[in-house]
């Protein structure tokens, strides 16, 4: 067990963490992953450079749904938006990849604020149908926008390069994304233990003491959407980069319900649980598939042919049996671990 | 003695109800108060009224020089009123250091982009509160449970720590509503003893709805008594005792000698 570790200054308890054990382990998960593009083969490689982009947008939805509390079924809206702000300055208008990532933040963020007016009067079930019907007329709208979107055509979209480094190759790209998820862990973490993060949880818990302590309920909820948005916006575009082609078939209203499960799979409202979940829901389809071929061969083809109704299934299963059997998620699971590894062989 | 708090002819209707009439109630600085009544009196509205939960239908609130009726809800805080809940409101997933912090939510100054980068003046603003809220800690004595997750805690260790959060706005008047209700001799004791600490200590007001009579007779300076919306008396521990109209108000007597015997029967209890 740890013991013998005594903070003595107020800067120690403020920390991420105290644990020097932590730090070497994560330097080690940096270093594994900055290195194991290299070495993986294209396929799994993808898989990497996805688990990358899908985190962050898991993160951005933990902001919303995980912290304050606010049900979104419309994070594929941002998603999207996203990925077309992006695209549209970068492939259109030939600017900076700088100032397509820029607007792939802005233009999410601006639409937030559209859609998060209602949440300041609804709540649960009214917001989360409120959101998934913003996420349907921004596909209308991309889908009639032809002049600007190239409507149901979509646009191309290269791989940037980025202060003369090239991200062509899907190594250097997963080096892009690895980037940017990190940057989204670190800002979450630091949002989590500071005056707005503790805001946006008063106000998912109660939000009349929120308010009797001086957290104004409307602008913390509409701040609560903007970093929401941004964070899932840069998602869109890294995740537009990655099909390389941008269109509103390839952001399917089952990405919202995928974040979801992401989120409920890890342990609502916890950074780690995000991740966590992100792996194993991204990673699930295709342990599916390998299991099922090995069992028969013809199951396999299986998720070839009908693979979005397969994943569907699957995130509703496995909504369904995490409800039921850890409501705590991976990350609740992770800490049961901790506590009978640290105690055993007593039970606590 | 100055007044720091003064409600003026407050009413409240909620649709055809009306649950307060024409309350009138001044609270000195430095000094501790009680809002007592049978149920359904309107002591709670008037405390959501006071602490902007909810807005008079008429009269007016004077809080500090600053009349209330032109601050928003979540100003509040910021002008110094605190205040805790009849049935817990702490941020129950949260642990209790993070609740407290929450509490001073209002003292701090950092965006949600000093936040995201957590450099600089976000980080000392955060450390100086993270002292702050030691020092409360120190002085309601939860240190054993500082990390605890609020939801695990014992009904007395959660008001405690509503209190905590209470002081971390530092306020200049703190209500308190039902602060001892369900908690044993003991635990009643401390919070009385808090009680006086926070107003000799900090200097702060006290306001409480109460509905235990040991503590609102053994720490009031003054106790105001409320009935039907009304309040119908006010004075010192003593002087309410042995008023009439505040035993009918508690027994509903109509003669002389029910009144007499809960005289008898609220005397007793203070005592």
């Amino acid at each position: 067990m740890r013991s013998g570790t005594y903070k003595e200054t107020y800067a120690q308890l403020v920390a991420l963490t105290d644990s020097r054990l932590v730090w070497f382990w994560s330097a080690v998960l940096l270093a594994v992953l900055f290195v194991a593009p290299y070495y993986l083969n294209a396929y799994a490689l993808s898989f990497l450079t996805l688990i990358l982009i899908t985190a962050m947008g898991a993160l951005g939805l933990n902001i919303l749904t995980g912290f304050t509390g606010l049900i979104s079924l419309g994070q594929v809206g941002f998603l999207v938006t996203g990925a077309y702000a992006y695209a549209i300055a970068v492939s259109k208008f030939g600017w900076s990849p700088f100032a397509g990532f820029l607007l792939a933040a802005l233009v999410p963020a601006v639409a937030s604020l559209i859609v998060g007016a209602p949440s300041l009067r609804l709540k649960g079930l009214y917001l989360a149908i409120t959101t998934m019907a913003f996420s349907f007329i921004i596909n209308s709208v991309i889908l009639e926008a032809r002049s600007l979107t190239n409507g149901a055509r979509g646009i191309r979209v290269r791989h940037p390069d980025l202060l003369g480094v090239g991200t062509a190759g899907d190594v250097a790209f997963s080096h892009l994304c690895l980037v940017f998820a990190l940057a989204a862990l670190f800002a979450t973490l630091n949002l989590r233990r500071s005056r707005v993060g503790r805001a946006f949880v008063a106000i998912r818990d109660n939000d009349i003491a929120a308010r009797a302590m001086g957290i104004n309920l409307q602008s913390y909820k509409l701040l609560a959407f903007a970093t929401s948005a941004t964070m899932t916006g840069l998602a869109g575009a890294l995740y537009g980069i990655y099909l390389s082609f941008v269109s509103v078939e390839g952001f399917p209203f089952l990405l919202s319900i995928e974040a979801l499960a992401i989120l409920i799979v890890g342990g609502l409202g916890s950074t780690l649980g995000a991740i966590l979940g992100t792996v194993f829901i991204v990673l699930l389809p295709e342990a599916t598939r390998l299991v099922f071929s090995a069992v028969s061969g013809g199951a396999g083809g299986l998720f070839t042919t009908g693979g979005q109704e397969l994943k569907s299934i699957l995130y509703g299963l496995v909504i369904i049996l995490f409800l039921r059997f850890q409501p705590r998620g991976l990350v609740g699971a992770w800490h049961d671990l901790k506590r009978a590894w640290v105690n055993w062989p007593l039970r606590y | 003695m100055t007044t720091l708090l003064s409600v003026e002819g407050v009413g409240k209707t909620f649709g055809g109800v009306t649950a307060l009439t024409g309350v009138d109630l001044s609270v000195a600085r430095g000094e501790i108060c009680s809002v007592i009544g049978p149920n359904g009196a309107g002591k709670t509205t008037l405390f959501n009224i006071i602490s902007g939960v909810l807005r008079p239908t008429t009269g007016r609130i004077v809080f500090d020089g600053v009349d209330l009726s032109g601050v928003r809800p979540w100003r509040f805080a910021a002008t110094g009123i605190g205040r805790t809940f009849q049935n817990l409101a702490l941020f129950k997933h949260g642990t209790v250091v993070e609740n407290i912090l929450t509490g001073r939510h209002s003292h701090l100054k950092s965006t949600v982009l000093d936040a995201i980068v957590y450099f600089g003046r976000t980080r000392r603003e955060e450390i100086e509160a993270r002292r702050r809220v030691e020092e409360i800690i120190e002085f309601l004595e939860i240190e054993h449970v500082r990390d605890a997750v609020v939801g695990t805690l014992s009904y007395g260790q959660q008001k405690r720590v509503e209190l905590a959060r209470a002081l971390a706005s530092e306020p200049k008047l703190l209500l308190l509503d039902e602060m001892v209700s369900g908690m044993n001799q003991e635990e009643t004791e401390d919070i009385a003893r808090f009680v006086l600490d926070i107003r000799d200590e900090f200097g702060i007001s006290v306001v409480m709805v109460e509905h235990d009579m040991r503590i609102v007779m053994d720490i009031s300076d003054r106790i105001h008594v409320m009935n039907f919306g009304r309040k119908i008396a006010e004075g010192p521990p003593d002087a309410i005792k042995s008023n009439p109209e505040v035993a009918k108000a508690y027994l509903g007597g109509h003669g002389s000698d029910h009144g007499g015997s809960a005289q008898t029967r609220i005397a007793n209890v203070g005592a």
